[in-house]
């Protein structure tokens, strides 16, 4: 008998069901509404707004319109790595959940598709296009080109994708993931030679991106709306082909991690911040890099933003942005529900005779490694394009990445006390908190790292070196007060064994 | 002589919902003994109180004379706990969760008995493999060796039976004995009377939170059981 998955009338009968089903599972639905409500005004205030700014220089309108081509194939680019690092595309039911139920590939392949948009670089590069696109074109022919805009997302992500579930069959065989591994190897090694040798900007305006790009605003945009049209149905319906290959495979991948053999080592040493919390640091750090989806993921937001550093050209201003928005996406791999890393194990963990604040300690520092390593790969790629920056920039950037850093940490560590979960991070597939809880949490971290890094921007271009570290004291000091705050909670122990309870319970 | 683990009155309540509904609750060294009930009955919550892991909502709980409120630290030195459910860091082997729990314990020779103690629970050629992997009978065999790594005056066994394989049970079984032998006090919760019988001396019947019986475990006939639970 045929599953009712196999037809896309099933698939999408069963999309609903489960989408209701999660939906029906949101803590919160209220504030889970106004965020929505707040997103989507923010989408049309940026999609529109920017259009009757006045007074741009000539010379940075026209460098908006070189940067469009680029940053439309950046979109596309970032949407492949997101759903390669994603094993194919987010899940609409956690995989333990899922295994009873008759959910099929295309049903996979739809939620995927769904559940995309929920991701902070989707959010924050999307809205960057729209508001980009608005100053460019301005008000005259504003809804034919937002229109063009907002079908090369759809169209992009369907494509990505087709790509994501491609590369996740190829790393389900059995040279699957050296082949994979190759590949984005030459690619970036090729993306950095095209980078040496001044040829990327060539490869940027061969690209049909820059023929989407000039279309903005013209009058023949219908037509260029069709033909996206068509392209994105084509896409959905191909991307069903390499789901079904790679949802029928074993995750080997995963299935080597789970069974992965790690030689003991002697406990460790450390002088200056005690052995108990350097061997807690220890087994953190391998929850954290011993993960397939948490170690691609970090790879996958380091590299993506520096590419786009690399090949967009992107100059310190912009770079200053970027490692807010790389500590806000690496977080949000585990560090917002950040205790699900012992899963099951916390109630043992919590057994051990230890202080408590040893335990808040190790886990701080370990999210607050990830946060460094992720934002500091675009940073220095960035400089591999740009040089040196000027000391003025310099400072601003120390400063506004030693900001980003502490206010991502503090966040993410008070609503991993306030709000936690039960998950199992097993699948590169699974997010630590619900989707509805992961769109509210990547909206306010892009917020507020975008307009930290906006005044820091700003500060790079006064030339008053004392600027910068003056307007960070105030946010290290609210962040520290916060962190300070959720430590406190979390040495509350009925606060700790609510955490605790939740989380063992997945 | 104050008992091992002395239990008054204890209530714990998580919001609306009251788990464990005023329980009292002794026993001595060198006694293990079985807490029994339907699911529900309050005993894993129990069990949890006593590892320090769960506070008190009210009622005061001893264990070998440290108040798990006021010295939930001392409590968890003392203890050896096999929690109900998981119990295992996902990406950690079983080997670094030995070697936490003797660094936390300050234990400086303890590789020899985790060695043993893997061996005899037929875990030693997976010592260095991740726990995520593992069947739900290794993990749980895996997490009654880290609770009696210590040699812990107090010993929580908390379903440690739950689909265990009988060479498992066998080596449970004997790690009771010997916690027994050396004259710790065990708390052995379960939902199957036969092997709770055979491991303890002593029983301990809860319902809807309280306690409704304390007898040798000789006296729990299959009958006395059963309408102990209704």
């Amino acid at each position: 008998m045929r599953s009712s998955t196999e037809t896309w009338s099933g698939a999408t009968a069963d999309l609903r069901h489960l989408l209701r089903f999660r939906s029906g599972t949101v803590r919160r639905p209220r504030l889970t509404a106004v965020a929505v409500a707040v997103v989507v005004g923010l989408t049309v205030v940026l999609a529109v707004a920017p259009a009757w700014i006045t007074g741009l220089p000539a010379d940075r309108a026209r460098q908006l319109e070189d940067l469009l081509p680029a940053a439309f194939a950046g979109f596309l680019l970032l949407g492949i790595g997101a759903s390669m690092g994603g094993g194919g595309g987010r899940e609409l039911l956690p995989r333990e959940q899922a295994v009873i139920h008759p959910i099929g590939p295309v049903t996979e392949h739809l939620g995927a598709l769904v559940l995309a948009p929920l991701n902070l670089a989707w959010l924050l590069q999307a809205w960057a296009l729209l508001a980009a696109t608005a100053l460019s074109v301005g008000p005259q022919g504003l809804l034919g080109a937002q229109a063009v805009v907002v079908l090369w997302l759809l169209v992009a992500t369907a494509l990505a994708q087709v790509v994501g579930w491609s590369v996740e069959g190829t790393r389900r065989t059995r040279h699957g993931v050296l082949v994979v591994r190759t590949l984005t190897v030459l690619v970036g090694v090729a993306l950095l030679v095209g980078q040496v040798a001044g040829r990327l900007d060539d490869l940027v305006r061969v690209l049909p991106t820059t023929a989407l790009a000039s279309s903005l605003g013209d009058p023949g945009w219908p037509l260029v709306g069709a033909l996206l049209v068509a392209v994105l149905g084509v896409a959905v319906a191909v991307g069903a082909v390499p789901a079904r290959w790679a949802l029928s495979l074993p995750p080997r991948e995963e299935l080597r991690v789970e069974s992965g053999v790690h030689e003991a080592r002697p406990a460790p040493v450390a002088r200056l911040l005690g052995d108990d919390l350097a061997l807690l640091r220890r087994l953190d750090r391998g929850s954290v890099w011993r993960s397939v989806g948490m170690r691609r993921g970090l790879i996958v937001l380091a590299l993506g933003p520096a590419l786009v550093a690399l090949g967009g050209g992107l100059e310190w201003d912009t770079i200053l942005i970027l490692p807010g928005l790389g500590a806000s996406g690496a977080v949000l791999l585990y560090g917002v529900n950040a205790w699900c890393l012992d899963g099951r194990g916390m109630l043992w963990r919590e057994s051990l005779p230890v202080e408590p604040a040893r335990i808040f300690d190790a886990r701080t520092l370990v999210t607050a490694e990830c946060l460094v390593a992720v934002s500091a790969v675009p940073v220095l790629v960035g400089s591999v394009r740009n040089g040196l920056p000027s000391q003025q920039v310099a400072i601003a950037l120390v400063v506004c990445w030693l900001v980003a850093v502490v206010q991502v940490l503090a966040i993410s560590m008070k609503w991993s006390v306030r709000r936690p979960y039960a998950v199992d991070l097993r699948s590169p597939r699974a997010t630590p908190a619900p989707h509805t809880a992961m769109f509210g949490y990547a909206a306010r971290l892009s917020l507020v790292t975008t307009l930290t890094g906006m005044l820091f921007v700003g500060a790079a271009g006064v030339d008053v070196w004392w600027l910068p570290p003056a307007m960070g004291a105030p946010f290290l000091l609210w962040s520290s007060v916060r962190l300070v705050r959720a430590r406190r909670r979390w040495l509350s122990a009925p606060a700790r064994a609510e955490i605790a309870l939740t989380v063992a319970a997945g | 002589m104050t008992p091992v683990i002395d239990i008054r009155a204890l209530h714990v309540r998580f919001g609306e919902v009251e788990a464990v509904a005023g329980i009292d609750l002794a026993a001595d060294s060198g006694r293990a003994t079985a807490l029994l009930g339907r699911n529900g009955a309050g005993k894993s919550t129990t069990m949890k109180v006593l590892a320090g892991v769960v506070p008190p909502t009210s009622g005061t709980v001893l264990v070998n004379g440290h108040d798990v409120a006021t010295d939930p630290l001392a409590v968890k030195r003392t203890v050896g706990y096999c929690p109900d459910v998981g119990g295992l860091v996902p990406r950690a082997t079983p080997w670094e969760h030995l070697q936490l729990t003797a660094r936390l314990r300050r234990m400086p020779d303890w590789e020899a008995r985790g060695r043993d103690l893997l061996e005899r629970f037929e875990l030693g050629d997976v010592a260095h493999r991740v726990v995520g992997g593992f069947s739900h009978g290794m993990g749980r065999r895996l997490s009654v060796v880290l609770a009696a790594l210590h040699e812990p005056a107090v010993l929580l066994l908390d379903e440690p039976f739950d689909g265990v394989d009988p060479i498992g049970v066998e080596a449970t079984l004997e790690v009771v004995a010997d916690a027994r032998a050396r004259g710790a006090c065990i708390l052995l919760s379960t939902h199957l009377r036969d092997l709770a019988l055979e491991a303890c001396g002593s029983a301990i019947v809860l319902r809807g939170g309280s306690s409704v019986a304390e007898m040798d475990a000789a006296e729990l006939t299959v009958e006395a059981y059963r309408a102990l639970l209704d």
